[in-house]
């Protein structure tokens, strides 16, 4: 556990694969609860999409370190825990909340993978290279449903910047230095300015489409947050819940 | 999961239906041949098949919360996933059921809004709680289960569209049945808390599965209008018994006692005792066992379950949550919302 933590490449793969099992954990408990039948669907696929890539990364990392991807995923320390702080985010049962945060993931997700899907090694390629065809159908679908609330009248509009101003704050965070373990040098995660701009220009097309305004900020190389294991309290709360049966009998299969 | 209970509405009169077109009608079902939404129908036919479907529809959306609960506590990847996409089946059972039902001239809108102000009915089954990880697991295996065995002989039935929507749909359940059936194995294997859990979680759950079915039918029965007209064609009591011939036997050899319980209001159990008549006769193959409290199945069917408040205002709650989506996309140029 610890080389796999202290690894720089390891802890870049992990923190996207934790970002994934939040946005999918939080997503997957809309399911039977969303607005409309055919939205709950699609985004329930979606969430299942994310909670595989997940583990698709998972078991990237148990492969190379010999651990269990179920271990890795549930029985870490909380603070090695290296997800986003907008991937943690509760959704406030506001649908508006659910759509405007998983679309600025997935937009960051799809230029993080894709990097990463240029990496040397054949099987971390391979399972990027499964992950993007479902990254960017996301990306599409949210892009899509952005526009069209934004643009379906005062109510709806308001509510879609109201989250966008609550949420878009935190946005830059994607860009943490993940891994409080890793010692930072100058060559890791780098183009984060270029990763940055490229992200936010394509915010800003949307953005613009839809009618909707946001500012978005790349925070100091040194700023801590949630990929570098300081948490916010809602987090630790969803991990006490993730983990409860699993904790009830440990070491049991189920 | 889940499975039409039996048609709702009351199904005498055609007296005001032209006699030549009823006799045709049911020459046609006597036939085996299917009825589709455009054809002619009894005004009767049309009202019983719509409070079924609607039924079905809505047993199938209030159905997603008691799982829909667990997603996030599932104890491992694989389990998040499957239970996830088991709840997703679900809505999109109800989806299916719902443009069924549409189809026969009620909206969908007007089908959600029955359903949270309590004008219309879902299956009795998800007024019972699920407070521990077994209980998903016996939900899965004996819910789905039985919903199964309703539905196979739902869609032998005469009307086409929903035939058609239970062949799909019961191969999904397939799928649900076997998780549930993994599920229960895996903890029967386990540590001797799991043992346990899943015990007491099949104590509160396996009358539930004998009421599933719903009460047994008038003597009478295949003259009238629900199983004369193929809307159902079996009686509740034949499908109980073969619900205990293909379980009981099962849950034995997975270590379970089929025990006869009493429950408090909350729907946990007071007292468990070995149920005396479970017992095989050779000679028909039959498993003789304990009828479930009837007299607690009317209570909970009449709103005054464990869970009936909890499930609706949940259900409510996620219906008006969800109000401002609904009346942006119906208020935007397009009517429908994007494809996935
Ligand atoms: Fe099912
Ligand atoms: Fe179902």
């Amino acid at each position: 556990m610890q080389d796999m933590l202290t690894n720089p490449t390891a802890s870049l793969i992990l923190a996207h694969a934790d970002d994934k099992l939040m946005l999918g954990h939080v997503q997957s408990d809309w399911t039977g609860l969303g607005p409309i039948l055919e939205e709950d669907i699609a985004s329930s696929a979606m969430a299942q999409d994310d909670l595989s890539h997940a583990l698709t990364l998972y078991e990237y990392l148990g492969n190379t370190y010999g651990l269990d991807p179920d271990v890795i995923a549930f029985e870490r320390d909380p603070a090695d825990y290296m997800c986003c702080d907008l991937t943690t985010q509760s959704d406030e049962f506001d649908w508006a909340n659910s759509v405007v945060k998983r679309w600025l993931m997935a937009a960051f997700t799809q230029i993080a993978i894709e990097r990463l899907s240029r990496h040397d090694d054949a099987d971390l390629v391979a399972r990027c290279g499964r992950i993007l065809p479902e990254q960017n159908l996301q990306v599409t679908h949210l892009e899509r449903w952005i526009k069209r609330l934004a643009q379906a009248g005062p109510e709806s509009q308001a509510r879609m910047q109201a989250a966008l101003d609550r949420i878009a704050p935190l946005a830059g965070m994607v860009l943490e230095i993940p891994g409080r373990l890793v010692n930072d040098d100058d060559g890791y995660y780098c183009g984060r300015e270029e990763i940055f701009k490229q992200w936010t220009d394509q915010l800003q097309i949307t953005l613009q489409d839809a009618g909707l305004a946001a500012t978005f900020t790349l925070p100091d190389r040194n700023v801590e947050g949630g990929r570098r294991g300081k948490h916010a309290d809602h987090f630790h709360e969803q991990l006490t819940e993730m983990t409860e049966v699993r904790r009830i009998e440990p070491g049991a299969a189920w | 999961m889940s499975g039409a209970s039996n048609p709702s509405q009351p199904m005498d009169p055609t007296g005001h239906e032209d006699p030549e077109k009823l006799a045709e009608f049911e020459q046609r079902i006597a036939d085996g041949v299917l009825i589709e939404a455009g054809d002619w129908m009894p005004d009767a036919y049309r009202m019983g098949m719509l409070g079924m479907a609607e039924h079905h529809a809505n047993s199938e959306i209030i159905g997603a919360l008691p799982e829909g609960e667990w997603i996030t506590r599932a104890p491992s990847m694989r389990r998040k996933l499957a239970l996830t996409a088991k709840v997703q089946d679900e809505v999109g059972h109800g989806q299916m059921l719902y443009r069924v039902s549409q189809e026969l001239g009620k909206s969908r809108d007007d089908m959600l809004r029955d359903l949270v102000t309590g004008k219309t009915k879902y299956h009795n089954c998800f007024n019972y709680p699920a407070p521990t990880w077994a209980d998903i697991a016996m939900i899965q295996w004996l819910i789905d289960g039985a919903a199964i065995m309703n539905q196979k002989t739902l869609a032998d039935g005469a009307y086409g569209p929903y035939v058609r929507t239970m062949n799909r749909i019961n191969m999904e359940e397939a799928f649900h049945f076997k998780s549930g059936e993994d599920m229960v194995l895996t903890l029967m294997s386990g540590t001797p808390g799991q043992k346990k859990m899943t015990q007491e979680a099949f104590d509160r759950w396996w009358p539930v599965s004998l009421m599933f079915f719903g009460p047994a039918d008038k003597p009478n029965a295949e003259s009238r209008p629900p199983m004369r007209w193929r809307m159902k064609v079996e009686r509740n009591d034949s499908l109980r018994q073969r619900f205990v011939n293909r379980f009981a036997p099962a849950a034995q050899d997975l270590g379970l006692t089929v025990n006869v319980v009493t429950k408090d209001d909350k729907g946990y159990v007071t007292s468990a005792t070995p149920d005396e008549a479970l017992m095989l006769d050779e000679a028909t193959g039959n498993w003789s066992f304990t009828q479930p409290d009837w007299d607690e199945f009317w209570r909970v069917i009449r709103g005054n379950g464990p869970c009936n408040q909890h499930r609706l205002s949940l259900r409510r709650f996620s219906y008006e949550q969800g109000g401002w989506v609904r009346r942006a996309i119906t208020s935007g140029t397009v009517s429908t919302p994007p494809a996935a």
